[in-house]
């Protein structure tokens, strides 16, 4: 307790420390019940601290000097606006009574809240997208810094949370907490972390909460990048597995194409064997008729009628006989022509064996790109 | 003017005539012929034509030409020489022609000498020479010693 005579001392020591407190700090003697003398450091004002005010009955000052004890009291932000920490010492006159208070109150802030307009500047500026850092009380936006890339307009000063927010849920749980949210919400893809602040070491008692907000354009547009290329990929994977199907189906073609063409080769040598025949066949008639010629002669001109006729036996014989080179003609041409198309399909047959082969290249690439794309969209998910 | 058959065969590249009544008839060469010892180059041997033994005479071994491989298109062209039946090998027998004997043309005796006796004259048919044989002279000429 202070006595009385040495209340001018007190004023005098306070009036000289009052702008070395850091944080700031006011001082006042309460007469009675009224504020008779106000100090308060340039940092820190109190509205309702005033000379003349009339302090209530139920203000812990009123019960120091009630009781006549040092009071240690916190005022939560209802009362003043802020939340404050008021240390009321009695002050007694000569007979011990206490006929007033000296009343020194203190701000009450997180050393991070103290410090946000320190730091908040330069961290938001450290992230290649920009930031957003923001911090709330338990009601409201208490303070918010922008960088030069990046600002959430929506989130002001004074902006209530909702049940809905981040800050409310840390509040509710007192653990830290962060997620991604999409660009439906904020226009940009956003990651967001809350932390909460405590008054107490021993973090039971929530005060504020600190929030840092990163854009992820960059990181949402790789990832959206990776997903497009995966989707691309599995694309040309169908289409190569299609064009392995129809190379396959190819191959079939030309191995039974193939086939066939022996099977030609082997009618034009049956040809050959017919035309062969017709040629013994007329050979056989020319004979017959140059017989039927010579006994014609012999019978003089009895046989004159029938020498005719074996003449155009004889004609006869050699139309057919001529008949046999041109069949021998047409079907050498068909044995060149379909040895030439056996030879095609054979090298057709050999391409479609290097295109299966090759085809199973593309089909290991694409694999290979395939699992680089998936890697990529796990890192762009990690950034 | 007169006409006469000539039946017409191939030795070679050259065609031959020989007037149709010494012909007796046209046959595949038998694949059957019997070789008799001690005969002169162009006689292939015998055969049995129905019953007769007749001589084969391969000609173009008799008139020195080239020779070439025996194929299925030779013919056995037998002559009846008068009570005689020889068997001559050609080329191809290729068709019973009707000859003006006024396109036939006789050698002079000089270019006769060389070809022996046996060519009784060439018929000129413009693109075609066809040298015509005289059987009776031709019986001669291939029987004498060589």
């Amino acid at each position: 307790m202070i006595a009385l005579s040495e209340l001018n001392s007190c004023k005098i020591l306070a009036e000289a420390i009052a702008d070395y407190i850091p944080g700031g700090i006011t001082f006042g003697y309460i007469d009675g019940d009224t504020i008779e003398w106000v100090k308060s450091s340039q940092k820190f004002d109190i509205e309702l601290f005033k000379v003349g005010y009339k302090l209530g009955a139920d203000t812990g000052t009123m019960k120091t000097i009630r009781e006549n004890k040092v009071i240690i009291q916190d005022v939560p932000r209802s009362v003043y606006g802020m939340r404050l920490t008021i240390i009321s010492i009695p002050v007694v006159n000569d007979n011990g009574q206490a006929v007033g208070a000296m009343a020194i109150v203190f701000p009450k802030l997180h050393p991070v809240a103290a410090s946000f307009n320190d730091f908040a500047p330069i961290v938001t500026e450290m992230f290649h997208e920009g930031s957003f850092m923001f911090m709330t009380d338990l009601t409201q936006v208490a303070y918010r810094q922008a960088s030069s890339k990046f600002d959430m307009p929506s989130i002001a000063i004074g902006t209530k949370i909702s049940t809905d927010d981040l800050p409310y849920k840390v509040i509710q749980s007192k653990q830290p907490m962060s997620y991604d949210v999409d660009e439906t919400k904020w226009g940009v893809p956003i990651y967001a972390a809350c932390f909460p602040l405590f008054e107490d070491e021993e973090k039971q008692n929530i005060v504020a909460t600190l929030n840092v907000i990163l854009p992820k354009v960059t990181a949402h547009t790789l990832r959206e990048m990776a997903n497009n290329l995966e989707s691309g990929l599995s694309g040309i994977s169908a289409a190569i597995e299609e064009l392995t199907s129809s190379a396959s189906e190819i191959h079939i073609n030309e191995q039974s194409l193939n086939d066939s063409i022996t099977e030609i080769i082997g009618i034009t040598e049956q040809i050959n064997d017919v035309s062969a025949f017709i040629k013994e066949i007329a050979d056989e008639t020319k004979m017959l008729g140059l017989n039927a010629a010579i006994e014609a002669a012999r019978a003089g001109d009895a046989g004159r009628g029938f020498g005719v006729v074996a003449e155009e036996i004889r004609k006869l014989s050699d139309q057919s006989k001529s008949t046999v080179p041109k069949i021998t003609e047409l079907t050498n041409n068909i044995k060149i022509k379909v040895e030439e198309a056996s030879r095609k399909s054979l090298s057709s047959l050999s391409a479609t064996q290097e295109q299966a082969a090759a085809t199973e290249e593309i089909t290991a690439s694409l694999e290979e790109i395939s699992a680089m794309s998936e890697e990529l969209a796990k890192i762009a998910q990690q950034l | 003017m007169s006409n006469s058959q000539y039946v017409i065969f191939s030795l070679g590249e050259e065609e031959y005539g020989i007037n149709i009544s010494y012909a007796q008839e046209i046959m595949r060469v038998p694949g059957q012929i019997t070789k008799l010892p001690n005969m002169p180059a162009y006689i292939d041997g015998v055969f049995n034509l129905r019953g007769k033994v007749i001589p084969i005479i391969d000609l173009k071994k008799r008139f020195d030409f080239a020779q070439t491989e025996r194929n299925a298109d030779n013919r056995l062209l037998v002559i009846d020489l008068g009570n005689m039946l020889v068997g001559t090998i050609v080329d191809d027998v290729s068709e019973v022609l009707m000859i003006d004997e006024a396109s036939i043309e006789n050698l002079y005796s000089e270019i006769a000498g060389i070809g022996k006796n046996c060519i009784q004259g060439i018929c000129n048919m413009g693109d075609r020479l066809i040298v015509l044989l005289d059987a009776l002279k031709m019986k001669e000429e291939v029987f004498q010693n060589h």
